[in-house]
Protein backbone atom coordinates (compact mmCIF):
# COMPACT_ATOMS: atom_id res chain seq x y z
CA UNK A 1 0.00 0.00 0.00
CA UNK A 2 1.07 3.13 -0.56
CA UNK A 3 2.27 5.59 2.15
CA UNK A 4 2.31 8.94 2.93
CA UNK A 5 3.16 11.63 5.44
CA UNK A 6 0.82 14.44 5.61
CA UNK A 7 -0.22 15.69 8.96
CA UNK A 8 1.25 14.44 12.55
CA UNK A 9 -2.62 13.83 13.79
CA UNK A 10 -2.36 10.33 11.57
CA UNK A 11 0.78 9.55 13.54
CA UNK A 12 0.17 7.42 17.20
CA UNK A 13 3.11 7.78 19.78
CA UNK A 14 4.73 4.47 18.18
CA UNK A 15 4.76 5.84 14.68
CA UNK A 16 7.00 8.84 15.87
CA UNK A 17 9.24 6.53 18.15
CA UNK A 18 9.73 4.36 15.10
CA UNK A 19 10.70 7.96 13.03
CA UNK A 20 12.94 9.33 15.66
CA UNK A 21 15.24 5.47 15.31
CA UNK A 22 15.15 5.31 11.70
CA UNK A 23 16.85 8.75 12.00
CA UNK A 24 19.18 7.08 14.16
CA UNK A 25 19.67 4.29 11.85
CA UNK A 26 20.45 7.26 8.68
CA UNK A 27 23.06 9.17 10.85
CA UNK A 28 25.04 5.90 11.69
CA UNK A 29 25.34 4.64 7.71
CA UNK A 30 28.22 5.30 6.45
CA UNK A 31 28.52 8.04 2.91
CA UNK A 32 28.66 5.24 0.46
CA UNK A 33 26.35 2.78 1.64
CA UNK A 34 23.54 6.08 2.00
CA UNK A 35 24.12 6.71 -1.78
CA UNK A 36 22.90 2.83 -2.41
CA UNK A 37 19.60 3.62 -0.59
CA UNK A 38 17.60 5.32 -3.62
CA UNK A 39 19.60 4.92 -6.53
CA UNK A 40 17.49 5.16 -9.50
CA UNK A 41 14.62 6.98 -7.69
CA UNK A 42 13.34 10.76 -9.09
CA UNK A 43 11.92 12.91 -6.19
CA UNK A 44 9.37 15.54 -7.28
CA UNK A 45 9.57 18.76 -5.47
CA UNK A 46 6.68 20.88 -6.07
CA UNK A 47 6.90 24.39 -4.23
CA UNK A 48 4.38 26.83 -4.92
CA UNK A 49 5.43 28.79 -1.87
CA UNK A 50 8.75 29.92 -1.20
CA UNK A 51 11.17 28.07 0.74
CA UNK A 52 15.43 27.87 1.83
CA UNK A 53 15.66 24.50 4.33
CA UNK A 54 12.71 22.28 3.62
CA UNK A 55 13.33 22.28 -0.22
CA UNK A 56 16.89 22.51 0.39
CA UNK A 57 17.24 19.84 2.68
CA UNK A 58 14.52 17.56 0.87
CA UNK A 59 16.78 17.92 -2.32
CA UNK A 60 20.32 17.22 -0.31
CA UNK A 61 18.38 14.23 1.24
CA UNK A 62 17.37 12.93 -1.88
CA UNK A 63 21.01 13.22 -3.39
CA UNK A 64 22.66 12.22 -0.72
CA UNK A 65 20.74 8.21 -0.87
CA UNK A 66 21.99 8.32 -4.64
CA UNK A 67 18.16 9.69 -5.74
CA UNK A 68 17.55 12.50 -8.42
CA UNK A 69 15.29 16.03 -8.08
CA UNK A 70 12.89 17.15 -10.20
CA UNK A 71 10.56 20.10 -9.43
CA UNK A 72 9.79 23.81 -9.39
CA UNK A 73 10.12 26.30 -6.70
CA UNK A 74 7.45 28.96 -7.29
CA UNK A 75 4.25 28.20 -9.28
CA UNK A 76 4.75 30.97 -11.45
CA UNK A 77 6.51 29.92 -14.88
CA UNK A 78 4.53 26.31 -14.29
CA UNK A 79 0.83 25.67 -16.23
CA UNK A 80 -0.53 26.38 -12.49
CA UNK A 81 0.07 30.09 -14.13
CA UNK A 82 -2.23 29.05 -16.96
CA UNK A 83 -4.94 27.83 -14.26
CA UNK A 84 -4.31 23.84 -13.94
CA UNK A 85 -5.80 22.64 -10.95
CA UNK A 86 -3.66 20.64 -8.56
CA UNK A 87 -5.29 17.13 -8.76
CA UNK A 88 -4.25 17.40 -13.08
CA UNK A 89 -0.79 18.53 -11.53
CA UNK A 90 -0.11 15.74 -9.54
CA UNK A 91 -1.37 13.43 -12.43
CA UNK A 92 0.99 14.52 -14.54
CA UNK A 93 3.69 14.90 -12.13
CA UNK A 94 3.41 11.66 -10.81
CA UNK A 95 3.98 10.14 -14.64
CA UNK A 96 7.82 11.00 -14.06
CA UNK A 97 8.69 10.86 -10.54
CA UNK A 98 8.67 7.88 -7.63
CA UNK A 99 7.81 10.43 -4.67
CA UNK A 100 6.27 13.94 -4.79
CA UNK A 101 7.28 16.82 -1.99
CA UNK A 102 4.64 19.33 -2.23
CA UNK A 103 4.45 23.31 -0.11
CA UNK A 104 1.20 24.69 -0.93
CA UNK A 105 -0.46 27.87 0.09
CA UNK A 106 -3.37 26.69 0.68
CA UNK A 107 -5.08 23.88 3.87
CA UNK A 108 -5.51 20.30 2.85
CA UNK A 109 -3.29 21.00 -0.40
CA UNK A 110 -1.08 17.83 0.19
CA UNK A 111 -4.03 15.81 1.58
CA UNK A 112 -6.18 16.15 -1.61
CA UNK A 113 -2.45 15.47 -3.27
CA UNK A 114 -2.34 12.57 -1.67
CA UNK A 115 -5.81 11.40 -2.69
CA UNK A 116 -5.07 11.29 -6.41
CA UNK A 117 -1.43 10.68 -6.45
CA UNK A 118 -0.07 6.86 -7.28
CA UNK A 119 3.18 7.62 -5.74
CA UNK A 120 3.60 8.94 -2.41
CA UNK A 121 2.91 12.37 -1.09
CA UNK A 122 4.85 14.45 1.75
CA UNK A 123 3.33 17.33 2.73
CA UNK A 124 6.18 20.27 3.28
CA UNK A 125 3.58 22.72 4.59
CA UNK A 126 0.00 23.62 3.79
CA UNK A 127 -0.63 27.01 4.47
CA UNK A 128 -1.42 27.73 8.04
CA UNK A 129 -2.20 23.58 8.74
CA UNK A 130 0.59 21.03 9.04
CA UNK A 131 4.66 20.79 8.44
CA UNK A 132 5.00 16.89 9.87
CA UNK A 133 8.45 16.71 8.40
CA UNK A 134 9.61 19.67 10.44
CA UNK A 135 8.00 18.38 13.62
CA UNK A 136 9.89 15.12 13.19
CA UNK A 137 12.98 16.97 12.44
CA UNK A 138 12.38 19.01 15.88
CA UNK A 139 11.63 15.58 17.74
CA UNK A 140 14.75 14.13 16.20
CA UNK A 141 17.25 17.07 17.49
CA UNK A 142 15.26 16.93 20.91
CA UNK A 143 16.58 13.66 21.07
CA UNK A 144 19.82 13.78 19.95
CA UNK A 145 20.09 16.98 22.46
CA UNK A 146 18.99 15.15 25.87
CA UNK A 147 18.87 11.32 24.30
CA UNK A 148 14.78 10.95 25.37
CA UNK A 149 12.05 13.02 24.39
CA UNK A 150 10.04 11.37 27.41
CA UNK A 151 9.93 14.36 30.32
CA UNK A 152 11.15 17.23 28.86
CA UNK A 153 10.10 20.52 30.34
CA UNK A 154 9.51 22.51 26.66
CA UNK A 155 8.82 26.44 26.34
CA UNK A 156 6.88 27.18 23.27
CA UNK A 157 7.56 31.25 23.03
CA UNK A 158 6.04 33.67 20.26
CA UNK A 159 3.82 33.41 17.88
CA UNK A 160 1.71 30.50 19.44
CA UNK A 161 -1.46 31.69 17.21
CA UNK A 162 -0.64 31.56 13.88
CA UNK A 163 2.78 28.98 13.97
CA UNK A 164 1.85 25.84 12.43
CA UNK A 165 5.10 24.19 13.78
CA UNK A 166 4.16 25.44 17.24
CA UNK A 167 0.63 23.55 16.90
CA UNK A 168 2.24 20.53 15.27
CA UNK A 169 5.18 19.88 17.87
CA UNK A 170 2.64 20.92 20.38
CA UNK A 171 0.13 17.85 19.13
CA UNK A 172 3.27 15.60 19.08
CA UNK A 173 5.03 16.23 21.86
CA UNK A 174 1.55 15.63 23.75
CA UNK A 175 1.79 11.80 22.79
CA UNK A 176 5.01 11.17 24.70
CA UNK A 177 5.01 10.81 28.17
CA UNK A 178 5.61 13.33 30.94
CA UNK A 179 6.26 15.99 28.64
CA UNK A 180 5.16 19.93 30.47
CA UNK A 181 5.17 22.77 28.62
CA UNK A 182 5.09 26.51 29.27
CA UNK A 183 3.51 28.56 26.78
CA UNK A 184 5.15 32.03 26.28
CA UNK A 185 3.59 34.61 24.38
CA UNK A 186 1.62 37.98 24.10
CA UNK A 187 -2.21 37.90 25.08
CA UNK A 188 -2.83 38.71 21.70
CA UNK A 189 -1.14 35.48 20.26
CA UNK A 190 -1.73 32.83 22.68
CA UNK A 191 -2.22 29.42 21.87
CA UNK A 192 -5.72 28.17 20.57
CA UNK A 193 -8.05 26.96 22.56
CA UNK A 194 -9.15 24.61 19.63
CA UNK A 195 -4.87 23.14 19.56
CA UNK A 196 -5.05 22.92 23.27
CA UNK A 197 -8.86 20.46 23.02
CA UNK A 198 -7.30 18.76 20.12
CA UNK A 199 -4.67 16.70 22.86
CA UNK A 200 -8.20 16.00 25.30
CA UNK A 201 -6.87 12.03 26.50
CA UNK A 202 -3.06 12.79 26.84
CA UNK A 203 -2.11 13.88 30.19
CA UNK A 204 -0.62 16.89 29.51
CA UNK A 205 0.59 19.85 32.20
CA UNK A 206 0.81 23.28 30.75
CA UNK A 207 1.47 26.94 32.04
CA UNK A 208 0.65 30.25 30.40
CA UNK A 209 2.82 32.97 31.12
CA UNK A 210 3.93 35.71 29.67
CA UNK A 211 7.62 36.04 31.06
CA UNK A 212 10.12 34.36 28.95
CA UNK A 213 12.80 34.67 32.16
CA UNK A 214 10.48 32.27 33.89
CA UNK A 215 10.68 30.12 31.42
CA UNK A 216 14.17 29.72 30.77
CA UNK A 217 14.79 29.18 34.50
CA UNK A 218 12.26 26.33 34.55
CA UNK A 219 12.53 24.48 31.05
CA UNK A 220 14.91 22.05 29.12
CA UNK A 221 14.58 23.17 26.07
CA UNK A 222 12.93 26.90 24.62
CA UNK A 223 11.59 26.91 21.52
CA UNK A 224 11.35 30.06 20.13
CA UNK A 225 9.25 31.68 17.17
CA UNK A 226 9.44 34.05 14.93
CA UNK A 227 6.60 36.40 14.98
CA UNK A 228 5.14 35.99 11.36
CA UNK A 229 4.01 39.19 10.06
CA UNK A 230 1.94 37.80 6.55
CA UNK A 231 -0.02 36.50 9.23
CA UNK A 232 -1.07 39.64 10.37
CA UNK A 233 -4.39 40.96 8.69
CA UNK A 234 -3.39 43.94 10.40
CA UNK A 235 0.08 45.75 10.39
CA UNK A 236 -0.89 47.89 13.74
CA UNK A 237 -1.41 44.66 15.99
CA UNK A 238 2.07 43.23 14.54
CA UNK A 239 4.30 46.51 15.17
CA UNK A 240 2.64 46.18 18.74
CA UNK A 241 4.19 42.98 19.18
CA UNK A 242 7.07 42.31 16.81
CA UNK A 243 9.69 42.34 18.82
CA UNK A 244 7.38 40.85 21.90
CA UNK A 245 10.35 38.33 22.55
CA UNK A 246 13.93 38.66 22.44
CA UNK A 247 16.90 36.31 23.76
CA UNK A 248 20.26 37.34 23.67
CA UNK A 249 23.14 36.49 25.56
CA UNK A 250 22.30 38.79 28.53
CA UNK A 251 18.77 37.21 28.97
CA UNK A 252 20.77 33.54 29.00
CA UNK A 253 23.07 34.67 31.70
CA UNK A 254 20.98 32.82 34.24
CA UNK A 255 19.54 29.53 32.37
CA UNK A 256 20.33 26.30 33.72
CA UNK A 257 23.33 25.15 31.94
CA UNK A 258 21.86 22.17 30.21
CA UNK A 259 19.43 24.64 28.37
CA UNK A 260 19.00 24.24 24.70
CA UNK A 261 17.49 26.99 22.09
CA UNK A 262 15.72 25.59 19.01
CA UNK A 263 13.92 27.72 16.16
CA UNK A 264 12.44 26.66 12.96
CA UNK A 265 14.07 29.24 11.24
CA UNK A 266 14.25 32.00 9.50
CA UNK A 267 14.83 34.00 12.76
CA UNK A 268 14.09 37.74 12.73
CA UNK A 269 15.02 39.57 15.85
CA UNK A 270 13.64 37.16 18.47
CA UNK A 271 17.11 35.59 18.72
CA UNK A 272 20.30 37.72 18.85
CA UNK A 273 23.09 37.09 16.73
CA UNK A 274 25.34 36.76 20.26
CA UNK A 275 23.52 33.79 21.27
CA UNK A 276 25.01 31.74 18.50
CA UNK A 277 28.53 31.17 19.56
CA UNK A 278 26.84 29.97 23.14
CA UNK A 279 26.74 25.91 24.20
CA UNK A 280 22.76 27.10 24.14
CA UNK A 281 22.18 27.67 20.47
CA UNK A 282 20.85 24.46 18.99
CA UNK A 283 19.10 25.98 15.75
CA UNK A 284 21.89 25.59 13.50
CA UNK A 285 22.24 21.76 14.18
CA UNK A 286 18.63 21.23 14.11
CA UNK A 287 18.57 22.17 10.65
CA UNK A 288 20.97 19.86 10.06
CA UNK A 289 19.27 16.81 11.62
CA UNK A 290 16.26 17.59 9.17
CA UNK A 291 18.53 16.48 6.26
CA UNK A 292 18.63 13.09 8.13
CA UNK A 293 15.29 12.88 9.76
CA UNK A 294 13.87 13.40 5.11
CA UNK A 295 16.43 11.11 4.16
CA UNK A 296 15.06 8.79 6.88
CA UNK A 297 11.31 9.99 5.83
CA UNK A 298 12.33 9.03 1.97
CA UNK A 299 13.78 5.69 1.99
CA UNK A 300 10.66 4.49 4.32
CA UNK A 301 8.09 6.10 1.92
CA UNK A 302 9.90 4.81 -0.60
CA UNK A 303 10.30 1.40 0.55
CA UNK A 304 13.73 0.93 1.25
CA UNK A 305 15.63 -0.79 3.81
CA UNK A 306 17.61 0.60 6.46
CA UNK B 1 -49.26 13.13 21.30
CA UNK B 2 -51.65 14.47 23.61
CA UNK B 3 -55.34 15.03 22.32
CA UNK B 4 -54.62 18.41 22.58
CA UNK B 5 -51.87 18.40 19.80
CA UNK B 6 -53.83 16.23 17.51
CA UNK B 7 -56.52 18.80 17.29
CA UNK B 8 -53.78 20.85 16.83
CA UNK B 9 -52.28 18.90 13.78
CA UNK B 10 -54.30 16.55 11.92
CA UNK B 11 -53.42 12.70 11.93
CA UNK B 12 -52.12 11.26 8.51
CA UNK B 13 -53.08 8.29 6.80
CA UNK B 14 -49.30 7.33 5.11
CA UNK B 15 -45.94 9.25 5.78
CA UNK B 16 -43.29 10.40 8.10
CA UNK B 17 -43.57 12.14 11.50
CA UNK B 18 -40.26 14.27 12.83
CA UNK B 19 -40.78 14.30 16.18
CA UNK B 20 -39.01 15.78 19.39
CA UNK B 21 -37.75 18.46 17.17
CA UNK B 22 -36.37 21.40 19.50
CA UNK B 23 -38.25 24.60 19.53
CA UNK B 24 -37.18 26.52 16.65
CA UNK B 25 -35.16 24.10 14.64
CA UNK B 26 -38.74 22.87 12.81
CA UNK B 27 -37.56 25.58 10.49
CA UNK B 28 -34.52 24.81 10.21
CA UNK B 29 -35.80 21.30 8.79
CA UNK B 30 -38.58 23.22 6.77
CA UNK B 31 -35.66 24.99 4.75
CA UNK B 32 -34.30 21.41 4.00
CA UNK B 33 -37.33 20.35 2.65
CA UNK B 34 -37.98 22.82 0.46
CA UNK B 35 -34.04 22.08 -0.46
CA UNK B 36 -35.32 18.66 -1.79
CA UNK B 37 -37.26 18.51 -5.31
CA UNK B 38 -38.82 15.02 -4.33
CA UNK B 39 -40.38 17.00 -1.52
CA UNK B 40 -42.03 19.18 -4.11
CA UNK B 41 -45.31 17.96 -3.65
CA UNK B 42 -45.87 16.58 -0.25
CA UNK B 43 -48.28 17.99 2.11
CA UNK B 44 -46.77 19.26 5.19
CA UNK B 45 -48.00 19.67 8.24
CA UNK B 46 -46.53 21.96 10.91
CA UNK B 47 -46.55 22.47 14.42
CA UNK B 48 -44.30 24.83 16.68
CA UNK B 49 -43.37 25.68 20.32
CA UNK B 50 -45.59 22.86 21.24
CA UNK B 51 -45.22 21.58 25.09
CA UNK B 52 -42.90 18.47 25.85
CA UNK B 53 -42.58 16.06 28.45
CA UNK B 54 -38.76 15.63 27.67
CA UNK B 55 -37.97 18.69 25.48
CA UNK B 56 -40.01 21.28 27.59
CA UNK B 57 -41.30 22.54 24.35
CA UNK B 58 -40.97 21.32 20.88
CA UNK B 59 -41.56 21.32 17.44
CA UNK B 60 -43.07 18.79 14.98
CA UNK B 61 -43.59 18.45 11.17
CA UNK B 62 -45.77 15.52 9.55
CA UNK B 63 -44.69 14.97 6.07
CA UNK B 64 -47.05 12.87 3.31
CA UNK B 65 -45.00 11.10 0.79
CA UNK B 66 -43.59 7.54 0.37
CA UNK B 67 -40.32 7.81 0.77
CA UNK B 68 -37.98 10.70 2.46
CA UNK B 69 -34.93 11.04 0.56
CA UNK B 70 -31.43 9.53 1.67
CA UNK B 71 -29.67 13.25 1.18
CA UNK B 72 -32.59 14.48 3.62
CA UNK B 73 -31.79 12.22 6.41
CA UNK B 74 -28.33 12.87 6.27
CA UNK B 75 -28.44 16.20 6.01
CA UNK B 76 -31.18 16.07 8.84
CA UNK B 77 -28.99 14.18 11.20
CA UNK B 78 -26.50 16.84 10.86
CA UNK B 79 -28.19 19.40 11.56
CA UNK B 80 -31.11 18.62 14.14
CA UNK B 81 -29.71 15.24 14.74
CA UNK B 82 -31.82 13.48 18.00
CA UNK B 83 -35.32 14.15 16.06
CA UNK B 84 -37.37 11.11 16.32
CA UNK B 85 -38.83 9.86 12.60
CA UNK B 86 -41.96 7.65 13.06
CA UNK B 87 -43.19 5.93 9.40
CA UNK B 88 -47.02 6.11 9.54
CA UNK B 89 -49.06 3.22 7.36
CA UNK B 90 -52.76 3.38 7.72
CA UNK B 91 -52.81 5.77 10.39
CA UNK B 92 -50.73 3.93 12.38
CA UNK B 93 -46.82 4.01 13.37
CA UNK B 94 -44.45 1.18 11.56
CA UNK B 95 -41.65 1.86 12.49
CA UNK B 96 -39.67 4.50 14.43
CA UNK B 97 -35.92 5.88 15.09
CA UNK B 98 -33.88 8.07 16.42
CA UNK B 99 -31.31 10.14 14.70
CA UNK B 100 -28.07 10.18 15.60
CA UNK B 101 -25.32 12.51 14.45
CA UNK B 102 -23.23 11.13 11.75
CA UNK B 103 -20.12 10.08 12.46
CA UNK B 104 -18.36 10.54 9.13
CA UNK B 105 -19.90 13.20 6.71
CA UNK B 106 -19.31 12.37 3.14
CA UNK B 107 -19.56 15.65 0.63
CA UNK B 108 -22.59 16.78 2.12
CA UNK B 109 -20.85 20.36 3.90
CA UNK B 110 -18.47 22.36 1.88
CA UNK B 111 -15.77 24.19 4.06
CA UNK B 112 -16.34 27.01 6.32
CA UNK B 113 -12.46 27.84 5.95
CA UNK B 114 -11.54 29.92 3.12
CA UNK B 115 -8.01 28.85 2.89
CA UNK B 116 -9.08 25.13 2.12
CA UNK B 117 -8.09 23.61 -0.72
CA UNK B 118 -11.70 21.71 -0.88
CA UNK B 119 -12.99 25.86 -2.05
CA UNK B 120 -10.59 26.03 -4.29
CA UNK B 121 -10.28 22.98 -6.81
CA UNK B 122 -13.18 21.75 -8.97
CA UNK B 123 -14.94 18.70 -8.11
CA UNK B 124 -13.61 18.14 -4.90
CA UNK B 125 -15.36 15.98 -2.77
CA UNK B 126 -15.44 16.84 1.01
CA UNK B 127 -15.09 15.02 4.18
CA UNK B 128 -16.14 15.75 7.52
CA UNK B 129 -15.65 13.65 10.79
CA UNK B 130 -17.49 14.02 14.02
CA UNK B 131 -14.99 14.67 16.72
CA UNK B 132 -16.83 15.76 19.71
CA UNK B 133 -20.50 14.76 20.72
CA UNK B 134 -21.26 17.42 23.24
CA UNK B 135 -20.90 20.20 21.72
CA UNK B 136 -21.03 18.67 18.31
CA UNK B 137 -18.08 19.30 16.33
CA UNK B 138 -17.00 18.17 13.23
CA UNK B 139 -13.40 18.25 11.59
CA UNK B 140 -12.21 18.71 7.97
CA UNK B 141 -10.23 15.54 6.61
CA UNK B 142 -8.31 18.01 4.52
CA UNK B 143 -7.57 21.52 6.14
CA UNK B 144 -8.13 19.80 9.79
CA UNK B 145 -9.88 22.93 11.28
CA UNK B 146 -12.76 21.81 13.96
CA UNK B 147 -16.13 23.43 13.40
CA UNK B 148 -18.96 23.60 15.44
CA UNK B 149 -22.32 22.68 14.21
CA UNK B 150 -23.74 26.34 13.74
CA UNK B 151 -20.65 27.20 11.89
CA UNK B 152 -21.60 24.32 9.55
CA UNK B 153 -25.59 24.74 9.11
CA UNK B 154 -25.24 27.18 6.09
CA UNK B 155 -22.50 24.85 4.38
CA UNK B 156 -25.26 22.07 3.02
CA UNK B 157 -24.30 21.37 0.17
CA UNK B 158 -27.91 20.37 -0.81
Amino acid sequence: MKRDLISIEDLSEKHLRDYLALGRRVDDMSPDACRQILAGKILGVLFYEPSTRTRLSFEAAMLRMGGQVIGFSEALNTSVAKGESLADTIHTVEQYCDAIVIRHPREGAARLAAEVSRVPVINAGDGANQHPTQTLLDLYTLQNLFGRVDGLRVALVGDLKYSRTVHSLFHALARFKDVRFRFVSPETLKMPEYVIEATEGSAVEVRETTSLEEAIAECDVVYMTRIQRERFPDPVEYEKVKDAYRLDRATLQHAPTHLKVMHPLPRVNEIATDVDSTHHAAYFPQAGYGMVMRQGILAHLLGAKI
Amino acid sequence: MSPEQILLIPKIENGFVLDHIPAGSGVKILNLIRGQHELNDAVLSVGLHYTSRRLGRKDLIKIQCRELPQRFLQHLSLVVPGVTIKRVEKFAIAQKIVLEPPELVDNLLSCPNPGCITNHERGVTTCFHLVRREPMKFRCNHCERWFAMAELENRLKL
